[in-house]
């Protein structure tokens, strides 16, 4: 059976895999599989994390267990993560349908599975600029969707709505391309996109609609250098304001917003200290907030774009 | 695990899995101690670079010191 491939670096073992897979890395560095839907029953594994969202909502459970870890998503879905994260087998809970599965699979569990391989991920868009990338980074709900769309659909291209998956080699740090769709709440769509536009199937446990890219949503399918990484503010204030942070700042928010499956695993914490810091080291951290108008955001674009140009 | 980030540095506790961070006065007397200085020679060294009394010096670095070695980033010889 052909296994698509994923430029992320993952492959699916499901006949009907989902669309839009682009093959590039030859080697997957971690294999899905899909089990058959079962019933969620209490693990019998020490609980190693609860995973909230912001306003600490109740989001995910990840268990230690003897050959690996358990992700529970409740009511819809575990996923078993083998111990070197080489492997992820899924069990759906009933009628929960595959979008669902590969979306929770594509946008929380690879990244942690990733994370465990040495891999840096962050909660965070990006999009590229004069041929770099520039990321946006904040918790949910701060507009990281919607300013990557605003930029896709105003002549530039997005690489990544959720997951950054970051690389360095060669003293060149890169993004790469993420999940060629970005989802929207139903105001950004409004602000951005004319219907009728590309729509993913919608998920079960969302109500945001998921735009896959075409005419209207430019994507770029190929890695970029990271120039800028904008971490996103509140938006209590009443003009866009760009100022550059401070590296130990930077390096906290970076940790805020990585994914990390184990952070009692020594190994893979040193590697994912060790990449952070190398981030932070960078001169391309800044703070950006701006008022969340959407007739603000041309103004909020120039002003990212201007940032970048200010790079030596 | 230790790395400067500018003025500032951050201490990673692999054991525990925390993060400590170090201001740029921190950031100073963690190296002295690195270097092998005994808490008196950091006060010495301390006192050349900052404007301040002696008592606070003493205060400071034995307040930083105190909480590294709770935390288990230090260890006293």
């Amino acid at each position: 059976m052909p296994c698509p491939r994923h430029s992320q670096g993952f492959s699916f073992n499901r006949s009907s895999a989902p669309t839009a897979l682009k093959s590039a890395d030859p080697t997957p560095h971690v294999q899905f599989r899909l089990g058959e839907a079962r019933r969620q029953v209490a693990p019998r594994a020490p609980l190693l994390r609860d995973w909230t969202l912001a306003g600490n909502m109740p989001w995910a459970q990840i268990y230690r267990t003897h050959d690996g870890y358990l992700l529970r998503f409740a009511d819809l879905a575990d996923f078993e993560i083998s111990c070197d994260a080489g492997v992820v087998q899924s069990w759906p809970a009933p009628g929960v349908p595959f979008v669902d599965i590969e979306h929770l699979f594509l946008n929380q569990v690879l990244p942690l599975a990733l994370s465990k391989r040495g891999r840096l991920v962050f909660h965070a868009s990006a999009v590229e600029i004069d041929g770099v990338a520039v990321a946006f980074m904040a918790e949910s709900g701060r507009g990281k969707s919607t300013l990557a769309a605003s930029f896709a659909t105003s002549g530039s291209r997005f690489l990544t709505d959720n997951g950054l998956f970051v690389e360095t080699a060669h003293g060149e740090t890169t993004v790469l391309p993420g999940h060629p769709s970005i989802r929207l709440w139903a105001d950004s769509e409004g602000a951005l996109v004319q219907a009728p536009a590309r729509k993913a199937p919608p998920l079960g446990f969302s109500s945001k609609s998921r735009f896959l890219t075409g005419d209207q949503i430019a994507y770029c399918d190929t890695p970029r250098r990271l120039e800028r990484i904008l971490f996103l503010g509140a938006g209590e204030i009443n003009a866009v304001t760009i100022e550059e942070v401070p590296r130990a700042v930077a390096f906290v928010e970076l940790a805020r917003h990585s994914f990390l499956l184990d952070a009692k695993a020594p190994e893979v914490l040193a590697s994912h200290f060790d990449g952070i810091s190398r981030l932070a080291r960078l001169p391309i951290c800044f703070r950006l907030d701006f008022p969340r108008r959407f007739e603000e955001l041309p103004a909020v674009r120039e002003a990212i774009v201007a940032c970048l140009a200010s790079r030596s | 695990m230790v790395r400067q980030l500018g003025e500032e540095t951050v201490i990673l506790d692999l054991a525990s899995g925390t993060y400590f961070g170090l201001d740029p006065v921190g950031t100073s007397i963690w190296q002295l101690m690195e270097s092998g200085k005994t808490l008196r020679e950091v006060c010495d060294s301390m006192m050349k670079d900052y404007e301040v009394s002696r008592e606070d010096i003493e205060r400071d670095v034995l307040t930083l010191a105190t909480n590294l070695r709770e935390r288990g980033l230090i260890e006293t010889a």
